[in-house]
């Protein structure tokens, strides 16, 4: 069977420049220019490895970004990916996770995948809820922090991580999983995949080609809003044990008092 | 005018730095002191197809230009691992094949060059031939269907992990001038009657230097590159990209110890403040970056220069000035970088001294300063010629 995977791929500012937070707003500013999101690398890469074991399936990029910014789409297109859907407007700015769920959801539903993968969270926002509101949306089934998986037929199977090891789950496609950065080990793109990911097809949407309105995305369909935003904790300081011919005993104890043994 | 690289250049540059990135300068060093290639790497950006960036699409490489290659080059040397076989294999020997070989030359060596599983060194300098190829004394003569090749080359690298060498020899004599009419052949290394004797130097490198002795050793006639007696002109094609990717590697090598420097001046602190407050420390470097960036812009021209077709002369004196510029300024930003660390500068760990040699040869080789200077005088200024 042919598998056709969407993997949904947030392109960021880089997490290594420093960030800024828009002082009216309290989100993120997202002016310059934007990077694929590491975290999506490993769906990218599950995606593709998935397509390619079915033989004759492909990857397709769904992402919604300001300015239509492309430059992590091409990283994904150069990794192997064969198209993408970019939706970007205006009117999604102050969008919140369910308003980015409802883009997606109608842009996915118009690749109608066998599968779609996104990444736990991203790595600017955190809220780590958007793929699961997709599902809903889009009426799949959702398995959540895969760690591997795998297409037998018509479901898929997933070794689901836990705090305590891993669940086994099957589910029926089509379904959304999220995937953890254990899952594969991403590609570098060749340098034949970056000269092959200009000419491969960006299509781009207004939230009209999608059937939305403004007041149901963006800032206008915002249900969650930024209140306030304060500095974290400075981290503490370390407590040095020197040793005194006891330290293990020590250290052992300290652990335990975590829990952590 | 438009100093944007591409998208394409700037993901290829994107890719090779987080490549490389994982192995880094520890293990390019690791593997030179111990005598060792730096195989890993090589390999696997071999097989992605970022070694052969500048062979022909029709022979399985990238169908890009030198400005790629450069761009390779560059962010392999910035991560620590300034690689001087891809001065020669990709940059000069691809690039002469690519240009002369006939039909059967390019099929049998361009797809090895596209996926870099084909290393070549390249063999002009002799002991009593440096600069002026016009000496050149290695002969190869005709006989029958074979030619015989007979001399020595001298400080060839890599001769050790390349399968042949692209050889300059002397095929004849031009009676007007009397200089010697140059043809060029792909040798393979295994070739009875070659022997190489290695040229201990002071550079921490997992590429080795060679003289090459030639006895009598017999090539195909098929092994002659293009026309018998073309050679001056086929290796001239060959040496701005030598330049360029040369000036390439330094620049590379002049950002790794800027930016070691400038971690370091930004974190150590002495009587209460970061070293890098003091305009004493601040000032060089940042003068050294100046000069870092002036070459890169330079080498960019070059490059582009060379790709675009542009006349020779104005490719020429851009790779020479890039090159000029490109080793005198990472060997001043690597002094300032050393300088900047204190005694920590000498140490092993923090792997910059052992980058000196590296660095230094780049002023000397593949042309001297001095003879750059030469060229710069005669050709852009039109002072008399000196020698």
């Amino acid at each position: 069977m042919d598998m056709n995977v969407v993997v949904c791929v947030k392109q960021i500012p880089d997490p290594t420049a420093p960030q800024a937070l828009d002082p009216a707003t309290g989100t993120l500013v997202r002016d310059g220019k934007l990077i694929l999101d590491d975290s999506d690398a490993y769906g990218v890469e599950m995606g593709l490895q998935l397509a390619e074991q079915s033989g004759g399936g492909e990857v397709t990029l769904v992402s919604m970004a300001p300015n239509a910014e492309t430059s992590g789409l091409r990283t994904a297109l150069a990794m192997g990916a064969a198209k993408a859907i970019l939706v970007s407007d205006p009117l999604l700015a102050g969008s919140d996770a369910l308003s980015t769920a409802k883009v997606l959801a109608k842009a996915i539903a118009r690749a109608n995948p066998d599968l779609v993968i996104a990444a736990t969270e991203s790595t600017d926002g955190y809220t780590g809820t958007t793929p699961v509101q997709v599902a809903e949306l889009l009426g799949m089934p959702s398995v959540t922090f895969a760690k591997k998986v795998t297409v037998q037929g018509p479901a898929v199977h997933v070794e689901r991580q836990t705090e305590a090891g891993f669940d086994e789950v099957e589910c029926p496609l089509p379904a959304v999983v999220t995937v953890t950065a254990g899952v594969v080990e991403p590609r570098y793109p060749s340098f034949k995949g970056i000269m092959a990911a200009k000419s491969k097809p960006v299509d781009q949407l207004s939230i009209a080609d999608l059937g939305l309105t403004a007041g149901e995305v963006g800032a206008g369909g915002a249900r969650q809003q930024v209140v306030d935003v304060s500095a974290a904790d400075e981290r503490k300081a370390g407590e040095v044990v020197v040793d005194e011919g006891d330290a293990h005993e020590r250290v052992v104890a300290f652990l335990e008092q975590l829990k952590i043994v | 005018m438009d100093f944007r690289p591409t998208e394409e250049q700037q993901m290829l540059r994107d890719a090779v730095a987080s490549i490389a990135g994982r192995y880094g300068h520890g293990y390019y060093v690791e593997r030179a002191r111990a005598g060792q290639k730096a195989d890993e790497l090589w390999n696997e950006l071999g097989q992605a197809g970022y070694l052969g960036v500048n062979v022909p699409e029709a022979y399985g490489g990238g169908g890009m230009g030198i400005s790629e290659l450069a761009i390779v080059v560059e962010e392999l040397a910035h991560a620590g691992c300034p690689l001087l076989l891809l001065v020669v294999s990709p940059a000069i020997c691809a690039t002469i094949i690519a240009r002369f070989g006939s039909e059967a030359q390019k099929e049998r060596w361009l797809p090895r060059f596209a996926t870099a599983e084909l290393k070549m060194a390249f063999a002009i300098t002799e002991p009593d031939a440096g600069s002026n190829s016009h000496l050149i004394s290695t002969t190869a003569s005709r006989d029958g269907d074979v030619y015989r090749l007979n001399g020595t080359k001298y400080y060839i690298s890599g001769c050790d992990e390349a399968e042949a060498v692209l050889v300059v020899t002397r095929t004849g004599t031009d009676p007007d001038t009397g200089r010697g009419r140059l043809s060029l052949f792909v040798v393979d290394l295994d070739t009875p009657g070659i022997e190489m004797t290695l040229i201990p130097v002071e550079i921490v490198a997992p590429e080795k230097q060679f003289t090459l002795f030639f006895d009598d050793v017999v090539v195909p006639a098929d092994r002659l590159l293009g026309v018998e007696g073309d050679g001056l002109r086929q290796v001239f094609f060959g040496l701005n990209p030598e330049r360029i990717i040369t000036a390439a590697t330094a620049s590379g090598i002049g950002r790794y110890a800027l930016d070691k420097a400038s971690a370091y001046a930004r974190d150590r602190s002495v009587w209460g403040a970061p070293i890098g407050t003091h305009q004493g420390l601040s000032h060089p470097l940042a003068k050294a970056k100046v000069d870092v960036e002036l070459a890169r812009l330079m080498c960019a021209k070059a490059a582009w220069a060379y790709d675009s077709g542009a006349d020779a002369g104005q490719a020429g004196e851009a790779a020479n000035m890039a090159k000029y510029a490109a080793a005198e300024a990472a060997l001043a930003a690597l002094d300032q970088a050393i300088q900047t660390h204190g005694g920590n500068g000498l140490s092993s760990e923090y792997g910059l001294a052992d980058l000196w040699g590296m660095a230094r040869l780049m002023r000397t080789a593949p042309v001297s300063r001095e003879m750059i200077l030469n060229f710069v005088a005669q050709h852009s200024l039109g002072l008399p010629r000196s020698y």
